[in-house]
């Protein structure tokens, strides 16, 4: 593992200097020194996630993936801890710390602060609550008013006595009731004794002592929802901690899946969770039936029911039990109109009412929601071709990883170690189609009136498009021709091609991301600079025309082109610096106007 | 079920609870089982005195399910009543009914409660929203058509 990053990153160097970042470097040193640890440590266990680890993210330093048994552990560890710090049993410190949260520093604070406040609202007296011990040696229970001898009778340290078989039906009830019963106090409905994790599992039945103890385990997440929260995966048993600080919310849990943290949707950047859940709430939502609603039909004047117009002349009849007839055009009743009014295929009020501007609002609104639900699918569409295509990606990187990295080890006579650079170009493919997926919810919510950012996210989603469909291609097609064959010579120009390609792409999208991230900040400069910028901006792209362009860093170029903005304006669309003098209005190369 | 396999096998306590019901009832409280049925019970309260439903007759059914006493009786007003936490189809809004159950508590407690219920009414915590309503803005209306209510549907006629 530590070989290929390496190589990756040597690539990177003989290419452009630039490529190096630290983050990767964090990144490897971190998984050396994770290597073949198994799951006995808390760390995150990079062994198994870097196979799917997608590389246009930072490094995940502020997450912990935990395993249930990682969760009793700290359970485990917080209980033992304030045993030892309160001096109390460990069935009244786990009392103490599912009343605070699992914050051990909480119930230090509260503790030391007030004790008998603490001791009261958490159920843990001191001293009976009645001192009815009783020293015959049978006793009614109150509950099921049978007598029992007194070694079947039990009491929490209240001292209220009730049968077993009582205090068994009543914490098997609020074991079924829920997580409640980890708050469970007694049955004397005057006393708030908290029942213990000794006495709730000494007492009931194997089945509900593991339902309990799913319970308490859960709550160490559920509880704990600011820094702890399950991976949303179908089937996934993972939690994952959260440590404020440095990095994105994006994260892997061990389980494969790659998911935010803050929205516990599917990972998302460089889209932020807002706009996330409004596309998801829109893809849902029956919004968009209304919308088409509005844009292909009219309320029958009289019952309000919608009608589409589908054929035939402007006379409707609305359907039974309505049967009101109507123009469709002033939808007034048909027996107003006849010949004066311009017969079957016009509308003289409708006209003459269209032109004093009547109807205005109802078309314009028909009209706009119209073009809103064309312009919500074509980008609909697109969101969701690359989320299938991602599936199929991923689908086809499991086949690489299964079955056709060794044969490919076979017929080319490499060592499957030397073959990672397929699976790293499939990973690299899965993140990129996840990443354009989601540039299709951004280019939906940006806003129309933003040309400038607009083509230029246009354009720069394109060429990521292109670069992807380059790699795909590879990936896909040239390997095929290794896959069969006899070992060649060529499977090394193979290997330069695919790795290269993998990390141009990669720093493609890794740019790609941060601009959007930042919100095309680069392009957003007021109208005064826009000279000056826009040769700024025609750097940075002729840069990705190269193959690698730097959309978030377009700091700096501009200014060292100034002497030529008299003489010289860049196209908008193309870049090309085209001449003041000869056609100052449109692009010589593309017929762009000059914006 | 036949009436006579649900009376069998009642347990003890549902046994010495209706013992004790019928051989010490509580003030302004009666409760029978129904014969086929031991777990039905017809239950009448009267209205506590000083308040708007002094004089009123109260019928009620309470029915304790198979899991009581771990789960709490089932109780309804069938006599129409106007009060806050009581709503047209006679559910009442009583904590100890509900999340504040302990099987240590009995029908005659629940009884007791819903016979405190009725003297003090708890318009801050309503069932029916209008009536609760009516109780926050206008008490001495509300009050008096609690006593309108209680003559014509509670006068034991």
């Amino acid at each position: 593992m530590e070989s290929e990053d390496e190589m990756q990153d040597a690539w990177a160097g003989t290419s452009d200097g630039e490529f190096v970042n630290e983050e990767e470097d964090e990144e490897s040193d971190a998984l050396a020194s994770d290597d073949d640890n198994d799951e006995s440590d808390y760390g995150f266990d990079y062994s198994n996630v870097d196979d799917l680890h997608p590389s246009s993210r930072l490094p995940q330093t502020n997450f912990t993936i935990l395993s249930e048994k990682d969760i009793r552990q700290r359970q485990d560890e917080a209980v033992s801890t304030i045993t030892n710090f309160l001096s109390i049993s460990p069935a009244d410190a786990g009392v103490l710390l599912r009343h605070f949260k699992w914050s051990v520093s909480k119930v230090n604070d509260e503790w030391f602060a007030d004790e008998e406040r603490v001791r009261a609202s958490v159920g843990l007296l001191e001293k009976p609550a009645t001192s009815k011990r009783q020293t015959q040696t049978e006793m009614t229970c109150e509950i099921c008013f049978e007598v029992h001898p007194f070694e079947k009778m039990r009491a929490p340290r209240c001292g209220h006595y009730f049968c077993e078989t009582c205090w068994t039906g009543y914490i098997h009830t609020a074991i079924n009731d829920g997580p409640g019963c980890l708050t469970l106090r007694c049955a004397d409905p005057s006393c708030g004794s908290a029942i213990g994790e000794d006495m709730v599992l000494s007492l009931v039945s194997t089945d509900d002592q593991q339902k309990y103890m799913r319970y308490l385990l859960r709550s160490y997440v559920e509880d704990n929802r600011k820094q702890v929260k399950w991976c949303p995966a179908p089937g996934c048993e993972y939690a994952v901690e959260f440590q404020p600080g440095v990095g994105s919310y994006d994260l892997v849990c061990k389980c494969g899946f790659n998911f935010c943290w803050n929205c516990r949707e599917e990972a998302h950047r460089p889209v932020d969770c807002e706009t996330v859940n409004k596309w998801i709430l829109k893809n849902c939502a029956e919004s968009e039936n209304m919308n088409w609603i509005l844009a292909n039909s009219k309320p029958c004047p009289k019952c309000k029911r919608p009608i589409e117009k589908n054929q035939g002349c402007m006379h409707i009849t609305c359907t039974p039990p309505c049967k009101f007839e109507f123009c469709w055009l002033c939808l007034g009743a048909w027996t107003d109109h006849g010949e004066r009014t311009g017969g079957f295929y016009a509308c003289n009020r409708y006209e003459t009412a269209k032109q004093e501007g009547v109807y205005d609002e109802a078309e314009r609104r028909r009209e706009m929601a119209k073009n809103s639900l064309e312009r919500y699918t074509h980008y609909y569409e697109r969101w969701a071709t690359n989320e299938s295509s991602r599936a199929k990606a991923l689908a086809d990187l499991q086949d690489m990883q299964n079955v056709q990295i060794e044969k490919l080890s076979v017929t080319q006579c490499q060592p499957v170690s030397q073959l990672k650079f397929v699976t790293d170009a499939w990973l690299q493919i899965v993140e990129c189609r996840r990443v354009l997926k989601w540039t299709y919810a951004y280019g939906y919510y940006l806003p129309e009136n933003e040309h400038t950012k607009r083509q230029f996210f246009e354009y720069s989603q394109g060429e990521a498009e292109a670069g992807l469909e380059r790699l795909h291609q590879c990936a896909e097609k040239d390997l095929l021709t290794f896959l069969g064959g006899t070992p060649t010579s060529s499977f090394n120009d193979f290997r330069t091609k695919l790795a290269g390609l993998t990390s141009v792409t990669k720093t493609y999208f890794e740019n790609l991301v941060r601009a959007l991230e930042n919100n095309l900040s680069d392009v957003d400069i007021p109208k005064a600079a826009a000279k000056s910028s826009s040769s700024s901006k025609a750097s940075g792209s002729s840069k990705g025309r190269g193959g690698r362009p730097k959309v978030g860093s377009s700091k700096s170029g501009g200014s060292s082109r100034s002497g030529e903005e008299s003489t010289h304006w860049s196209c908008e669309h193309c870049t090309y610096a085209n001449t003041t003098a000869a056609s100052s209005i449109v692009c010589v190369i593309c017929n762009h106007a000059r914006s | 079920m036949s009436a006579a396999t649900a009376n069998t096998n009642l347990p003890r306590r549902i046994i010495k609870e209706t013992q004790r019901l019928l051989s010490e009832p509580a003030p302004g409280i009666s409760a029978s089982p129904s014969e086929e049925n031991l777990r039905y019970f017809n239950v009448m309260i009267l209205g506590p005195s000083q308040s708007p439903y002094e004089g009123g007759v109260f019928k009620l059914e309470l029915f304790l399910p198979e899991e009581y006493p771990m789960a709490a009786p089932k109780v309804r007003f069938l006599t129409k009543i106007y009060h806050p936490n009581i709503d047209k189809l006679g559910r009442i809004c009583l904590d100890i009914l509900k999340d504040k159950w302990s099987p240590a508590l009995q029908i005659r407690t629940v009884l007791l409660s819903i016979q405190a219920l009725l003297s003090a009414p708890n318009p801050d915590d309503p069932l029916a929203e209008n009536i609760a309503k009516h109780w926050k803005t206008n008490e001495q209306e509300a009050v008096e058509t609690a006593r309108e209510w209680t003559r014509l549907y509670a006068s034991g006629a």
